[in-house]
């Protein structure tokens, strides 16, 4: 068995050199006044702090928990009932409808984001059928925007545990004279919680920084955390706070991912 | 009386959760009926369906650039699905030997890739290969993608990998098979069909990634999400793509229908997940 440790030694080189390298460079950028693109000699700073309280990251910040939190509630609220219709459901084709959730995925992201995009101005093609939309600029549409996109994600992970969950304790609760709705809150919600911290996990990150789907459905007008980032990299050329934000993004997401190892773990509930 | 009810209250809570299920398949596949509808309508404008014609179907060979991006989208994720799924299962290998708090380690270096958001993923690797002496395009989007894509494979294929009787491959060498052997005679066919699935998640998520790649590309080298980006709302738009993308959710679901029959045949598991 140990014959074959050594298979592991590569990826671990590779994975140094395009996961730790650069988390240790984006540490040194936001705290430094290091250039990236002469890479000479640097002081230390805290600069880039300031950038935090810049009304406008504030503001995105804000919407970036605010539209992720509500969108991640929505798809929890949807996505449950729907997990456990499709894994009681008794049918020849059951692996045929669950995976039909997600074909969506195969088409180009962008692509759905636009064609939301399109129904929600008031010139389309929903006009047809008499109805005409104005959502562009409003929270309703990123709401509708996200949750389309990720349902998906919540709806998945759910769907395992419930399907994978031993039918006989549902009917011993039934048997010591739980009700169903008794049933379902003491026996099968709580044996599907790892399910839901995955799906919500996997739900919240893809929200929270996103940066084509709220800049398409507000027209531009509603800032998200990842906006803020394409914008100091790729327009503004501000690497140093683009930097500060993507770290503390990360540290987020690592005290989140904490949260889940201590249901999950080796993190196989992720896929 | 009670027992009416009761049946009553029970049909009515089925409908409801059917009701759910079918609002929530609605709302995912809105979009692409748009799209597909929209890659039918014979006028270019968006917001009205003039007549019905399959002429943007032609276009895709005709839109020099967005073919060229078809072909660049196709290409990336076929050889980045073919590195990725090499390398994440030998590295899978690997991580299974290892003694239990290492491969816990090695698991948490796995994750951060499959954890972190997209966007930081994007810029991380645009900062280290601004470092290496390669020039943005395609090479630097390619080794993205094979980046972001070992991962799944691996997560895809321990699993499985956990449940195989090791000693079958000691078994092997001590048969005369070199390590090698052992691993392609042995270990790989028990766990192809993870291995295919793992595959399978690369491919998807090379195929419909836009994030990491725009942070990665350079020297005009586009796939079809950084060319959808760089002309939206732009008279370069061209609605072909709207024709490619509900070509690619049509196969897909082919695809699938075509896996499912054959895995009642075979009564094969763990094909789709």
């Amino acid at each position: 068995m140990s014959k074959l440790k050594k298979l592991s030694i590569p990826y671990l080189v590779w994975m140094s050199l395009l996961v730790i390298l650069p988390t240790i460079l984006i540490v040194l950028l936001s705290v430094t006044d290091l250039d990236i693109f002469t890479l000479g000699s640097f002081q230390f700073t805290l600069d880039s702090f300031a950038y935090l309280v810049h009304p406008e990251v504030k503001i995105a910040i804000v919407n970036s928990i605010r539209l992720s939190g509500v969108a991640t509630l929505i798809s929890f609220l949807i996505g449950y009932p729907v997990a456990y219709y499709l894994a009681n459901m008794k049918s020849k084709n059951k692996t045929l409808i669950v995976s039909f959730i997600i074909i969506p995925v195969w088409s180009n992201m962008l692509l759905r984001i636009i064609a939301w995009e399109k129904l929600f101005y008031p010139n389309s093609i929903l006009n047809m059928f008499g109805i005409s939309l104005d959502l562009i600029g409003t929270d309703l549409a990123i709401l509708i925007g996200m949750t389309s996109m990720y349902l998906p994600f919540m709806v998945l992970p759910i769907y395992s545990v419930l399907e994978k969950m031993d039918r006989s304790l549902i009917e011993a609760s039934k048997d010591l004279g739980a009700g169903t709705i008794q049933t379902f809150f003491k026996v099968i919600f709580p044996l599907s919680l790892s399910g839901v911290v995955s799906g919500t996990i996997m739900t919240l990150l893809p929200s929270m920084t996103a940066f084509a789907l709220p800049e398409r459905l507000s027209g531009g007008k509603t800032l998200l955390i990842g906006n803020i980032i394409e914008d100091y990299f790729m327009k503004t050329g501000n690497i140093n706070a683009g930097s500060l934000i993507s770290i503390l993004l990360m540290i987020v997401i690592i005290m989140m991912f904490i949260g889940l190892l201590r249901f999950d773990k080796e993190g196989e509930t992720l896929i | 009386m009670m027992n009416i009810l009761k049946i009553i209250g029970k049909f009515f809570q089925k409908r409801s959760l059917a009701f759910i299920t079918i609002f929530a398949y609605g709302i995912i596949y809105l979009p692409i009926a748009v799209i597909a509808f929209l890659s039918f309508n014979e006028s270019s404008k968006s917001y009205i369906f003039t007549a019905f014609s399959l002429k943007w179907y032609g276009e895709i060979f005709l839109d020099e650039r967005l073919f060229e991006a078809i072909v660049n989208t196709i290409m990336v994720a076929l050889i980045s699905t073919l590195v990725a799924t090499l390398v994440g299962t030998f590295t899978a290998i690997g991580i299974n030997s290892l003694r239990k708090r290492n491969r816990a380690k090695m698991m948490i270096l796995n994750n951060i890739p499959v954890i972190n958001p997209d966007i930081v993923t994007g810029v991380s690797l645009m900062l280290v290969f601004g470092l290496l002496p390669i020039s943005f395009g395609m090479s630097t989007m390619l080794l993205a993608h094979i980046f972001f894509s070992i991962p799944f494979v691996v997560l895809s294929v321990l699993p499985k990998l956990k449940e195989l009787d090791l000693n079958l491959f000691d078994a092997a060498l001590d048969l005369g098979c070199t390590k090698f052997q052992g691993i392609i005679k042995v270990i790989i066919p028990s766990i192809k069909t993870s291995i295919l699935a793992g595959a399978l998640i690369a491919f998807t998520m090379s195929i419909d990634d836009f994030v990491i790649s725009y942070f990665t590309t350079g020297n005009g080298f586009q796939n079809v999400s950084i060319w959808i980006y760089s002309r939206i709302g732009r008279r370069s738009f061209n609605p072909a793509v709207y024709s490619y993308n509900t070509l690619v959710v049509f196969i897909t679901i082919i695809i699938l229908i075509v896996i499912n029959k054959l895995g009642y045949n075979k009564k094969t598991k763990g094909m789709i997940r």
